[in-house]
C-alpha cells in the first residue's frame, strides 16, 4: 500500500462535487452567461447535511440504505483503479469486474430505493436507468478488453498503469478508440448530456434526476456526492487511459490525475453546450456506437 | 459405498414412513423430516470426504443384464453434483412438509412428499452411476418422477399442458441418450464408464457423434436455448419447492452429464467447443432477455435458469477449447467457473423460488402486477429474496459474483490461446447479461416487495410460518458464506476441474495460485463494503436522531392523491428494454388508448415446437389407415416384409 495511492484516493474524494461545477461554468460561459459558483456543489452538500429528512410513508429501509451502498460501493471501486498512475490501494487479476460490479451494486440499490417510494416518475427513472446502463455495460467491458489486450496485464492497476506506457506507442488507433469508447461510457454512466441531462426541469425527460426525487436532507446529500463520485471515477479511468504516467514522480501523477480530472469536466461542458440531448428511444444506438467502437479496438488488438 | 447408501436408503424410508403413517400427518411430517434430514447428512459425508482428498471404493453390483456389472463410485466430480443435489434436496423437501401440508386438499400430499423423495435418491444415484444401464434408469426414474411431481395441481389444464410438454422434452432428450450408450458401447463391448474411457480414442471423427449426442441429449434437460422449450412452464407450474429442487438441481443433470462425456471421452472436438460458448451466450441473452418480458414471478425466475445454464455453458465452452488447445490453466478455470456457477445457481435459485412460494401461499398470485409492498408484512422473506436477488444478478458481496468472476477469468485468459482468441468476446456477452439480470431482479423485487399493494391481495400477505422461513435462511447463509470466503468454494472447484479436463497433475495448485491472491482480495472487499455500509447506517442513524423526521406521501411532483394504481408496473418497467430489443425479446406488444398489454411468447415453443407437433399429427393421422385392426391384414404386413428382406438378401447374393 503506497502513500500516494492514499492520498490519491483523498485527492478524488476531495475534488469528485468540483467537476459537475466545472462543467456547469464552462456550459455557461460558452452560452453567454455567468454560471453558478465553482463550489456550488460543495454548498448544496454542507447545506443538506444539516437539513432534516422528509420519507415517504411507502418507504422502507431498502430506500434508507441506498444512498449508503451508492457512496460506499464507489469509494471502493475508487481503490481499484491506479489514482498516481503506478498502483492502485488493491489491485488483483480481473478486478475490472469488481470495479464495474461494485458500480452495479449501487446502481442496483437506487433502482430498488426509486421502487420503493411507489410513485411513477421514479419508477420511470429507474427504468430508464437500467437501459441505459445495460447498453453501457457492454461498452465498458469491451473497453476493459482492449486495455487487457494491449497490456498484457488482467488488473485495472496493471492495465492503466506502466504497461499501458509501453502499449501506447505500439496501438495508436486501437488506444484511441478505447479512449473514444471511455469517454461516451462516461457520459452516460455520468448521467449527461447527451443521454441524460442533469439541468432539466421537467421530471418525465430526466433519467437519474427524477430517480431521486423524494430523498431529502442528507441522503440526498449522499446520492450527489455519490453520483459526483461516479463521475469522477470514470474521470480517473480516462485520464489513466490517456495519460500513462508510470514514468512521472507519484507527485507530478497526481497533478496530471487532478488536471486531467478539471480537463475531462471542460470536456463534458463543451459537449452539453453543442450537443442537444438525444431522443430516448436514440440512445441504445448510441451506446452500440461506443459499444461498436471498443470492439474494433478488440479486433484490431487481436490481430495485429 | 456403503455410508453412501445408508444414507439413500434412509431418505426412501422417509418417504414411505410419510405415506404409511398419513393418518396421522404431524408424525409422518415428523418422520419424513428426519428421516431425510438424516439421510441427506449420512449420504454427503463420502462425497465430503472424497473432496478433502480421500478416495471411496466403488460399489460394484453383478446385474443380470446386458452392459455389464452395475457400479457407482464416487469420484471428485460426483462428489461435488452429490453436495449440490442433497444440500438443496433437503432444504427442498424440508421446505415442502409446510407448503403442502395447507394444501392436503388439493392432492394427494403424502404421495407427493414420496416422490420428492425417492427424486433425491434417483438424482444422487445418477450422479454416482458407474456404467451405462444403471445412469439411464436413474436418469429415466428422475424424469419421470419429476413429471409426476410437477403436475401435483393437475386440476388446472395449464398444469396437465405444461407437463406434457416437459415430459415430451425430457423423453427426446433420454432417446439422444440411449443413442450415445448404444453407439459408444458398441466400440467398447461394455457400458462401464471405464470401458467407455478406453475406447474413446477409437472412436470414429474424434467422437464427433458422441459429443454431438451428448450435447443434444444432456441439453435438453439443461434447458440450453434452443432446448428450453419445457422449462419455463413447467417450472412455473410446479409446485414451488418443486420447482426449486427442478430449477436448483435437476436440469443440473445435464451440466453434470456434459462434463462426464468431457471425462470420459477426452478433450472435445474443437467444433463442439465453439459450438458449447456460442449455445451459451445464446441461452444468456435470450434467457434474461425473454425473463424481463415475463408477468409470472415464477415464469421469470425459469427464464433466469436458462440464462444461468448460459454462464455456466460459457464456463464449460472455454474449458473445452483450453483443454484441447493445450492450455490447462483456461481449462481448469473454465470448468471450475462451470462446476462453482452451478453450486452457486442451486443455492440462489433455489432460494429465490422458495420465496417465490412464500409470496403464493401469503397472497395467492404470482403475477407481480397484482403485488407490491410486500416488503413490510414479509420482512424475511424479502430479506432472503434481495439475498438472491443480489447473488443471481452476480453482484459482490455474494457467491454470484465469485463464480461468474471465475468465468470472466477463464475468458479473459483464453486471449493467451491464438487460435481461441475471439472467444474473448464473450467477456461482453457475460456483461450484458449481467446487467439484463439487473434490470430483471429490479423489476421483479421492486414489482413484488417494493411500493404499494397493487390490489388487496397483496394486502392481505403476512409473513409466512417458520417451517418455510428457515429453509429460505439456510440457502441464504451458503449465499453469504461463498460470497465472503470464496477460498471455501472454489478450491474444491478447482480440483473436480483438473479432474475432468484430464490436465496434468498440478494444473490444479497452478490454477489456485493464479486466482489465490484474488479471492482473498474478493473476501476483504466483501468485508470492507460490509464494514463500509455498516459504518454508514450507524452514522445516518446518528446525525439523524435528533432531527425532526417528517412522514409524508410520496412525492407526486404536486399531485396530491396518488394512489396505488398509479405505480410503474413491471411491464412498464421492463418496456424500454424490450423495446429496444424488438422481435427478439419475443413480446407481442399491444396498445390502445389508456392500455398498454405486453405478451410474452416463446419463440422456441410457439414458433417452431408447436407448430412442427401439429405437423406430426397430421403426418400420423395419414399413416393412420394402415392400422385396421384386421388380423390378415397384420399378417399380410408380415409376409410382405418377409419377401422384402428375402429380396434383399438375394439381390445381395447376386
Amino acid at each position: 500500500m503506497s502513500r500516494s495511492a492514499l492520498v490519491g484516493l483523498a485527492l478524488l474524494l476531495g475534488v469528485a462535487p468540483l467537476l459537475s461545477g466545472i462543467a456547469a461554468r464552462t456550459k455557461a460561459r460558452l452560452t453567454g452567461r455567468r454560471g453558478a459558483p465553482l463550489l456550488q456543489l460543495y454548498w448544496d452538500l454542507a447545506r443538506l447535511r444539516r437539513k432534516g429528512v422528509v420519507y415517504s410513508r411507502t418507504t422502507t429501509w431498502v430506500f434508507r440504505l441506498a444512498p449508503i451502498v451508492l457512496v460506499a460501493t464507489a469509494a471502493l471501486a475508487a481503490c481499484l483503479v491506479p489514482l498516481d498512475g503506478r498502483r492502485a490501494l488493491v489491485s488483483f487479476s480481473g478486478d475490472f469486474v469488481a470495479f464495474a460490479y461494485l458500480l452495479a451494486l449501487g446502481r442496483f440499490f437506487l433502482v430498488l430505493a426509486a421502487l420503493d417510494t411507489g410513485s411513477s416518475f421514479e419508477g420511470m427513472g429507474a427504468s430508464r436507468e437500467v437501459t441505459v446502463a445495460a447498453f453501457a455495460e457492454p461498452a465498458l467491458f469491451l473497453a476493459f478488453i482492449a486495455l487487457v489486450l494491449a497490456t498484457g496485464s488482467l488488473s485495472l492497476g496493471g492495465a492503466l498503469g506502466a504497461p499501458l506506457t509501453q502499449a501506447w506507442p505500439t496501438a495508436v488507433p486501437a488506444l484511441a478508440m478505447v479512449t473514444a469508447s471511455l469517454f461516451l461510457v462516461l457520459l452516460a454512466e455520468g448521467s449527461r448530456v447527451p443521454v441524460d441531462d442533469p439541468a432539466t426541469h421537467l421530471e418525465l425527460t430526466m433519467i437519474h434526476e427524477v430517480m431521486v426525487l423524494d430523498h431529502s436532507g442528507p441522503d440526498f446529500a449522499l446520492i450527489l456526492y455519490g453520483g459526483a463520485l461516479k463521475l469522477a471515477l470514470f474521470g480517473a479511468l480516462l485520464v489513466g487511459a490517456v495519460v500513462p504516467r508510470a514514468g512521472l514522480a507519484p507527485g507530478l501523477g497526481l497533478a496530471v490525475l487532478v488536471l486531467g480530472l478539471l480537463g475531462v469536466a471542460v470536456l463534458v461542458g463543451i459537449v452539453e453546450s453543442v450537443t442537444a440531448r438525444l431522443r430516448l428511444s436514440r440512445v441504445p444506438q448510441f451506446l452500440t456506437a461506443a459499444s461498436a467502437l471498443a470492439a474494433l479496438a478488440v479486433i484490431l488488438l487481436l490481430v495485429r | 459405498m456403503a455410508l453412501f447408501f445408508t444414507g439413500i436408503a434412509a431418505i426412501v424410508l422417509g418417504g414411505l414412513a410419510r405415506v404409511a403413517l398419513s393418518p396421522r400427518p404431524r408424525l409422518a411430517s415428523g418422520a419424513f423430516a428426519l428421516l431425510v434430514g438424516t439421510g441427506c447428512l449420512v449420504a454427503a459425508l463420502p462425497a465430503v470426504h472424497v473432496l478433502a482428498g480421500g478416495t471411496v471404493a466403488a460399489a460394484r453390483v453383478s446385474a443380470a443384464v446386458p452392459g455389464g456389472d452395475w457400479v457407482f463410485g464416487v469420484d471428485p466430480l460426483s462428489a461435488f453434483f452429490l453436495l449440490v443435489v442433497l444440500g438443496v434436496g433437503a432444504a427442498s423437501a424440508l421446505y415442502g412438509v409446510r407448503y403442502l401440508a395447507a394444501q392436503a386438499s388439493h392432492g394427494p400430499v403424502g404421495v407427493s412428499h414420496l416422490l420428492m423423495a425417492l427424486e433425491i435418491a434417483a438424482l444422487a444415484l445418477v450422479v454416482t452411476a458407474r456404467s451405462g444401464v444403471p445412469f439411464l434408469m436413474a436418469w429415466e426414474i428422475m424424469a419421470v418422477l419429476a413429471y409426476f411431481l410437477v403436475v401435483f395441481e393437475s386440476q388446472h389444464a395449464e398444469v396437465r399442458r405444461a407437463g406434457l410438454i416437459y415430459l415430451v422434452g425430457t423423453h427426446t432428450g433420454t432417446l439422444a441418450l440411449i443413442a450415445l450408450f448404444a453407439s459408444w458401447g458398441q466400440r467398447a463391448g461394455a457400458l462401464s464408464f471405464d470401458a467407455l474411457a478406453a475406447a474413446s480414442p477409437a472412436l470414429p471423427v474424434g467422437g464427433a457423434l458422441v459429443f454431438a449426442l451428448g450435447l443434444a441429449g444432456f441439453g435438453f434437460k439443461a434447458g440450453l436455448v434452443p432446448l428450453h422449450f419445457w422449462l419455463p412452464g413447467a417450472h412455473g407450474a410446479a409446485p414451488s419447492h418443486v420447482s426449486a429442487l427442478m430449477s436448483g438441481v435437476v436440469i443440473k443433470m445435464g451440466i453434470y452429464g456434459l462434463l462426464r462425456l468431457v471425462s470420459l471421452a477426452g478433450p472435445p472436438p474443437v467444433w463442439w467447443g465453439w459450438l458449447v460458448l456460442g449455445l451459451g451466450l445464446a441461452s444468456g441473452v435470450l434467457g434474461v432477455l425473454w425473463a424481463l418480458a415475463q408477468h409470472d414471478l415464477k415464469r421469470l425466475l425459469a427464464y433466469h435458469s436458462v440464462e444461468n445454464i448460459g454462464i455456466i455453458l460459457l464456463g464449460l465452452g472455454i474449458g473445452a477449447l483450453g483443454a484441447r488447445y493445450d492450455a490447462p490453466l483456461v481449462a481448469v478455470l473454465g470448468f471450475a467457473g462451470a462446476v462453482l456457477h452451478t453450486l452457486n445457481h442451486a443455492l440462489f435459485k433455489s432460494l429465490l423460488f422458495l420465496g417465490a412460494g412464500a409470496v403464493l401461499r401469503a397472497t395467492g398470485t404470482r403475477l407481480m402486477d397484482r403485488l407490491g409492498g410486500l416488503a413490510r408484512r414479509m420482512p424475511i422473506t424479502w430479506a432472503t429474496f434481495l439475498i438472491g436477488s443480489i447473488a443471481i444478478v452476480g453482484l459482490p458481496p455474494l457467491n454470484g459474483f465469485v463464480s461468474e468472476w471465475v468465468v470472466y477469468q477463464s475468458l479473459l485468459r483464453s486471449a493467451g490461446i491464438a487460435p481461441a482468441r475471439a472467444a474473448v468476446f464473450a467477456v461482453a456477452g457475460l456483461a450484458l447479461i449481467g446487467a439484463l439480470a439487473l434490470a430483471c431482479f429490479a423489476k421483479a423485487g421492486g414489482a413484488v416487495f417494493l411500493g404499494q399493494p397493487r390490489t388487496t391481495l397483496a394486502q392481505e400477505g403476512g409473513e409466512v410460518e417458520r417451517g418455510l422461513l428457515a429453509p429460505m435462511v439456510a440457502l441464504a447463509l451458503a449465499c453469504i458464506v461463498i460470497g465472503v470466503a470464496p477460498v471455501v468454494a472454489v478450491t474444491p472447484a478447482l480440483h473436480v476441474a483438473a479432474a475432468i479436463g484430464g490436465v496434468a497433475r498440478g494444473s490444479a495448485d497452478q490454477a489456485a495460485a493464479a486466482v489465490g491472491p484474488a479471492l482473498q482480495w474478493i473476501s476483504l472487499t466483501a468485508i470492507a463494503l460490509a464494514a463500509l455500509v455498516g459504518a454508514g447506517w450507524w452514522l445516518h442513524e446518528r446525525l439523524l436522531r435528533r432531527r425532526p423526521r417528517a412522514w409524508a406521501e410520496t412525492w407526486g411532483c404536486g399531485y396530491a392523491h396518488p394512489e396505488p394504481r398509479m405505480q410503474y408496473t413491471a411491464a412498464s418497467f421492463a418496456a424500454p428494454l424490450i423495446v429496444a430489443y424488438g422481435r427478439a425479446a419475443g413480446v407481442h406488444v399491444t396498445r390502445e388508448p389508456g392500455a398498454f398489454h405486453t405478451h410474452p411468447k416463446d419463440h422456441v415453443l410457439d414458433g417452431i415446437a408447436l407448430p412442427l407437433w401439429t405437423r406430426m399429427r397430421t403426418w400420423a393421422l395419414a399413416a393412420r389407415p394402415i392400422q385396421q385392426g384386421r388380423l390378415w391384414m397384420y399378417l399380410l404386413y408380415l409376409l410382405g416384409a418377409l419377401l422384402a428382406l428375402l429380396l434383399y438378401l438375394a439381390l445381395r447374393a447376386g
